[in-house]
């Protein structure tokens, strides 16, 4: 699931760079940086579930695991990070630094309930300002936009409560990758409108 | 700079991108079933007439417009035009998909 939407993202990172190309908007620079971030991280996490599943779990090799979600938690935090002060920056047209992660952390710690909460914050706020828009404008590609934000705001509320019961994981899985295909189906119906 | 007219009648309004007065002067050619004279650019683009030659002689220069009257000047969007639009509008869609204007 997780290469799928790494093959999604980059695929929206690159038509925001195109959009970028040709307007010089920032927001679109931003957007581009933005999902390129969120595709790295989901691959490495992919491919760190991989080496795990069929190299080291037989042994208790988790190490990869851990590896792979802290680079993926990190690559999400700068991205939707990115995608906030996006949206910040053009409600108020100012400048300034965006909110930086200040340091990196040494340690690499696996999914646990303080990261998901920082992740579900950063992606209600995205998910608002879509709804926000959506509720403006309502074109069908702007509803695409904030069905796929909600359903990735959902999918780590899933990440976050998975502990109590085990089921809720691979509705996270399902949830994040729904909300990947919503954003397909809107690029699709970009591109095929012209 | 120059305010435009909308811009001074509403001071919340921001100015318009050189890339957003292009494209309006060329929505304006295509809207006219891609002929289109001066004064119907003028009006349409909310321009004055300085500014308007301006930007019609770099659209020229370009190659996204063409001068194709004889008598009196019409204007119409070469290939390359067309081309710049359809990226512009897909762009313009992906952008306001997510909220932000172009």
């Amino acid at each position: 699931m997780e290469f799928i939407a790494f093959v999604i993202a980059i695929a929206i990172a690159n038509q925001a760079l195109r959009g970028y190309k040709l307007s010089k908007e920032k927001t679109l620079l931003y957007l581009n940086l933005s999902f390129v971030l969120i595709g790295a991280g989901l691959l490495v996490d992919g491919l760190s579930s991989l080496i795990v599943f069929f190299a080291g779990a037989r042994r208790g090799f988790l190490y990869p695991f851990a590896i792979g979600y802290t680079i993926n938690f990190l690559a999400q935090v700068i991205a939707y990070g990115l995608l906030v002060y996006a949206y910040i920056h053009q409600a108020r047209s100012v400048g300034g630094s965006p909110a930086l992660v200040a340091a990196v952390p040494l340690l690499f710690f696996e999914r646990n309930a303080f990261t998901e909460l920082i992740l579900i914050f950063l992606l209600v706020y995205i998910a608002t300002q879509t709804g926000i828009n959506f509720s403006i404008s309502k074109s069908t590609n702007s509803m695409l936009v904030f069905g796929a934000f909600l359903s990735l705001s959902m999918a780590h509320v899933f990440f976050l409560i998975f502990t109590l019961a085990p089921i809720f994981y691979p509705i996270a899985h399902i949830a994040q990758l729904c909300g990947f295909l919503l954003l397909l189906a809107m690029l699709l119906r970009v591109n095929r409108s012209t | 700079m120059m305010p435009e007219k909308q811009a001074e009648a509403k001071p919340t309004a921001k100015y318009r991108s050189q890339l957003r007065i292009y494209v309006d002067i060329m929505s304006v050619i295509q809207r006219e079933s891609n002929e289109a004279k001066p004064t119907r650019i003028l009006y349409g683009a909310n321009l004055s007439h300085d500014r308007l030659v301006k930007y019609l002689d770099e659209l020229k220069t370009l190659g996204v417009i063409q001068e194709t009257g004889t008598v009196d000047k019409v204007y119409s969007l070469t290939q390359k035009g067309i081309e710049f639009m359809n990226n512009f509008r897909r762009v313009e869609s992906f952008a306001s998909a997510f909220g932000f204007r172009i």
